[in-house]
């Protein structure tokens, strides 16, 4: 009696841990809420509040998955803010100043996302450099053309529609923008999870010497990666333009350290050690949920830079200190 | 009969001290718009000092300028206003390109030592308080070291420099406050959005406090932000204000770069009819938004005038003049009535008049 029920104690309590790993972030998500809910109940708690946080971080959910992609075959895009930047410049400047029409200037825009994260591509797996460099310097080429092809000004005045499908329409209050990362987060959870493409993905970012003797073409899969990652830094533009109606060739650069921050905590849930969709977005969602309750407790705005920096290496501590038990336990 | 008594003299206290406040409101509403009404129409040329032979004086003369940062549109502006204006009076003028680095600064300022410039300008930005040994170094070498538009009327001389040519950033903020004071009929719940970093705010809030003091039933609030920070914090925390105060009817972004990450969290919020935009600096995309009807109003200062102000001031010290503590360069309110003055789209410089452009050659004998 006792020898049988000795190790199903151990599994209850591993399973226990593992639950607290795969959700402990929306837990922390769901204290978040209450603690400002019993706080400032009437504002933070309205439906008006939650439609804005959840409204306006499309454009760092979309750049976080874009991140997340090549992060899961091992490599970083660090030039997709630039990325986003120069889509969004491109935008503004095909149809405030020479008057393109707004969708062949979006389509313009996606373009050349495509083809920033294929020279990425073609600079890493050709030369065999590494992705850190490459698109680090990337990153500061792109910033480059974006300040020439605008002068370094702001340029306002893009057509109304993009900021009407992307900020103004709302179902249930909330703007399309978050449906329209939901859906991308959606489909990136299905490739990864039930796909075979998705599965070679998550092979070569476990070990690409080992999937290459497996039959796997690393580098297709790397080069795909790359490309992903580049549209999804053009969406976010397409996003960013549709929220502010305007554009300036410094502000998007400022989004890539907090979707890094959002990226490394959403790989400490759902799919605990794996960068995975979901749980970048609910990172993403956590974190705002705090920045948004202390603005609305009026708590100066390091405070939030506190919270912010505090969260992540917090999670990404008690992460490893489940993983460090885990170890032992087996 | 004495408790009636009281309570008679209670009740006309309470109604001549609500009077007393209702008047003391309308007052200062009516001195707002006074104040503002100054700053409706084209400016005109004011001389900031005595007339002085500029070619003559500054003959053989060299000026090494140091920008905040040569990406920043309103900064190169100005830079290569001055870098014109120079070379047209016969003044040898060198702008050390930079993105916006203290160690690029602090290059810059070497170089100009070491290449024996007669005076290094920091120009918008560029802080002293950061390169107080580059410029000791400076002056000991015989330059005069300045910083223009970087500090306002009121504040002192930062970082051991020769000279500061300052802004009337303390008015600036008083209109933006008086602004929102007049159209809310002297009931303003502002918003106030700041970046301590920048000398300037400082300044500016004073100008602010001043304008809030003098309306007993309006008030502010105060969020800071640092320029790094604008793209990701602005609308959020505008965002929360806006819902956590109801009441709120105004956003003063000091700076109106701001404004692109201010107008969509009121949009998001739905707020965009409630509260209105005032703000600073008059840069030609937040023109644009008042025509869109996004901004509702923007004190604006022109580049060109402040190119020729700031290069008057810098003469006047290489000619021996006494420093300028006043460069009498005006401000000019924006709203939907003069926007398009400004060109649509808007461009730098424009609707506020040429007049300055005669009168500083003739101030300079040209």
């Amino acid at each position: 009696m006792t020898e049988t029920s000795a190790p199903s104690t151990v599994q209850r309590r591993q399973a226990w841990i593992d639950r607290g790993e795969r959700y402990g972030l929306l837990v922390a998500w769901l204290a978040v809420i209450i603690v400002f809910g019993i706080l400032r109940p009437t504002t933070f708690l309205s439906w008006m509040n939650f439609s804005t946080i959840f409204g306006s971080q499309a454009v760092l959910v979309v750049l976080t998955l874009g991140l997340i992609i090549p992060l899961t075959a091992g490599d970083y895009d660090l030039s997709i803010a630039g990325n986003l930047t120069l889509s969004a410049m491109t935008i503004a400047v095909l149809n405030v100043t020479m008057g393109w029409p707004l969708l062949a200037a979006i389509a313009a825009a996606l373009v050349v996302g495509i083809a920033i994260g294929a020279l990425n591509a073609f600079l890493v797996l050709y030369f065999r450099i590494n992705s850190l460099i490459v698109t680090l310097g990337m990153g500061t080429f792109l910033h480059g053309i974006t300040l020439w092809i605008s002068g370094s000004n702001t340029i306002s005045g893009v057509d109304f529609a993009i900021a009407q499908w992307v900020i103004v329409n709302r179902i249930f209050g909330i703007p399309l923008a978050f449906y329209y990362a939901l859906i991308l987060a959606a489909i990136i959870w299905y490739v990864l999870t039930y796909t075979a493409a998705g599965q070679r993905l998550l092979f070569v970012g476990r070990g690409r010497e080992v999937a290459r003797l497996s039959g796997i073409r690393v580098d297709q899969v790397r080069a795909v990666t790359f490309i992903c990652s580049g549209i999804l830094g053009a969406v976010a533009g397409v996003l960013s333009v549709g929220t502010l109606g305007a554009t300036d060739p410094n502000s998007g650069l400022t989004y890539l350290l907090p979707a890094f921050a959002a990226a490394f905590l959403g790989a400490t849930s759902i799919t605990p050690g794996r960068f995975n969709p979901i749980g970048s977005v609910i990172a993403v969602y956590f974190l705002v949920t705090g920045i948004t309750g202390l603005s609305i407790l009026g708590i100066s705005t390091f405070v939030q830079d506190l919270f912010y920096g505090g969260a992540l290496v917090i999670a990404v501590v008690l992460s490893q200190l489940v993983r460090g038990r885990q170890e032992r336990v087996a | 009969m004495n408790l009636h008594a009281a309570r008679v003299a209670g009740l006309a206290l309470a109604i001549g001290i609500a009077a007393i406040g209702a008047v003391q409101a309308q007052d200062a509403v009516a001195a707002a718009k006074a104040d503002l009404d100054k700053y409706t129409a084209i400016p005109t040329f004011e001389a900031p000092g005595e007339a002085f032979d500029a070619k003559a004086c500054t003959a053989g003369q060299r000026i090494m300028q140091v920008p905040a940062s040569s990406a920043v549109p309103f900064v190169s502006t100005i830079a290569n206003g001055m870098a014109a204006i120079a070379k047209e009076i016969g003044i040898e003028y060198q702008i050390w390109e930079n993105q916006g680095q203290p160690t690029q600064w602090v290059q810059g300022l070497e170089f100009g030592t070491s290449n024996k410039f007669d005076l290094i300008d920091l120009l918008a930005g560029a802080d002293p308080r950061a390169l107080v040994a580059q410029i000791k170094a400076a002056r000991d070498a015989g330059a005069i070291v300045t910083a223009s538009h970087l500090t306002g009327y009121e504040q002192e001389v930062p970082g051991g420099l020769t000279a500061s040519i300052p802004i009337n950033y303390k008015q600036a903020g008083k209109l933006i406050a008086q602004w929102a004071i007049v159209k809310s009929g002297g009931k303003a719940n502002a918003l106030v959005l700041v970046t301590n970093e920048v000398l300037s705010t400082d300044s500016m809030m004073a100008g602010i406090k001043e304008a809030f003091d003098a309306a007993p039933e309006s008030k502010f609030t105060v969020v800071n932000v640092s320029i790094p920070d604008w793209a990701t914090k602005i609308q959020s925390n505008v965002q929360s204000a806006v819902i956590a105060d109801p009441t709120i009817n105004y956003i003063l972004p000091i700076y109106d770069g701001m404004n692109q990450f201010v107008v969509p969290a009121l949009t998001i919020t739905g707020a965009s009819d409630r509260v209105k935009i005032a703000t600073f600096n008059g840069t030609p995309f937040v023109l644009d938004m008042i025509q869109n009807g996004q901004v509702e109003m923007d004190v604006g200062e022109n580049l060109d005038w402040i190119a020729y102000g700031m290069l008057d001031a810098q003469m006047r010290l290489l000619c021996g003049l006494p420093p300028v503590t006043d460069p009498k360069i005006p401000l000019l309110i924006f709203d939907a009535n003069n926007a398009a003055t400004a060109g649509t789209p808007a461009e730098v410089s424009k609707g506020y008049g040429d007049a300055y452009v005669a009168g500083y050659k003739a101030l300079w004998k040209l």
